[in-house]
């Protein structure tokens, strides 16, 4: 492969990937954001956490074994202790524990 | 917020990002890309799956336009986290151009639910976006060069990055003062992941959420 194709390609995923980062920001540099941006502003960040969580799963194979057994029980795990104890990092150290044991070593 | 503190809370996203890094860079040294060129990738792109794409179209020998077109796409969601942080970054200085240009998928989650006071937030995020990039550029960089010699079995790790999205879900869950969107979100992201082919799955879902979120405005605030 030619270095000038690499960096090429580099310097344009970068700049491309910069611009889609900064768009909102120049739409609403100058002018206040309207109601219904607040609104988006307030709301979007919830759903798109909880997207990302199945963006997250999104290639395990549910119709094969161990059908996703191990994905679901470490979600779970997440799920619980973080109800239970609200400490971020002992329910993301727990699950991915708990996921690791179960893909390594039983299913 | 010192040091430590903010280490703490980044902590989840350099387990995740340390071995994606590593894969990332394995990845690109088995196309027999030297291995700096991974720290330029994820120095300068800083996108977990946009450098993927690249290698993908580096090994079909696709043309800079189709690989420009392609992580353009794939990175459009990022407009929707930037679309969430406008007042949030209005008066910060110049730096919140790093800001902008870490936003991942993992720095915006952290943000977003990082409760810091006003007088040393932008300090506070500066360090967030900048701590997760090295684990990122460190993961990618080991992996370019020792790949194949392995410490230790870590297969399964990157699923802190899973359990870290759960995490923040039900933080921003307790926090928001509309839950509609959050099973609105719950059934676009479950329909998502069967339906949606995997590379367009994200941006598809995050539209439909944003779609359903602005048509039903009345009933989203309607009871709670």
């Amino acid at each position: 492969m030619e270095s000038s194709y690499i960096i090429g390609s580099i310097a344009v995923a970068a700049i491309l990937t910069y611009v889609t980062r900064i768009i909102p920001f120049l739409l609403f540099r100058t002018r206040e954001p309207s109601p219904l941006i607040k609104y988006i502003e307030l709301n979007m960040p919830l759903m798109i956490m909880v997207i990302l969580v199945f963006y997250a799963l999104k290639d395990v194979k549910w119709e094969r074994y161990p059908y996703g057994l191990a994905e679901i029980i470490g979600v779970c795990v997440a799920v619980l202790l973080h109800v239970k104890f609200k400490n971020a990092l002992l329910s993301i150290f727990a699950a991915t524990l708990v996921y690791m044991i179960l893909i390594q070593k039983i299913l | 917020m010192n040091f430590l503190s903010i280490f703490k809370l980044t902590i989840p996203v350099m387990m995740g990002y340390i071995p994606l890094g590593m894969a990332f860079g394995l990845l690109l040294s088995k196309l027999l890309i030297p291995w700096y060129y991974a720290f330029f990738m994820s120095a300068f792109i800083f996108a977990g799956s946009g450098q993927f794409l690249v290698l993908t179209l580096f090994a079909s020998q696709a043309t800079i336009l189709e690989i420009g077109i392609a992580t353009f796409l794939l990175n459009l969601r990022h407009t929707f986290y930037g679309l969430s942080m406008i007042s949030t970054f209005k008066n910060f200085s110049w730096k919140k151009h790093y800001l902008i240009f870490g936003l991942t998928d993992e720095t915006f989650a952290l943000l977003k639910t990082t409760e810091v006071p006003e007088a040393n937030r932008e300090r506070a995020y500066l360090l967030i976006t900048f701590l997760n990039q090295c684990y990122w550029i460190v993961g990618s960089v080991v992996g370019a060069m020792l790949g194949n010699i392995l410490p230790f079995n870590y297969e399964g790790i990157e699923f802190s990055l899973t359990a870290l999205f759960v995490v923040l879900s039900i933080e921003l869950y307790k926090k928001n003062r509309l839950h509609k969107p959050f099973f609105v979100a719950l059934l676009i992201g479950l329909f998502g992941m069967i339906l949606f082919p995997p590379q367009k799955m994200l941006i598809l879902s995050l539209c439909a959420a944003a779609f359903v979120l602005i048509v039903f405005k009345r009933s989203m605030e309607n009871g709670k």
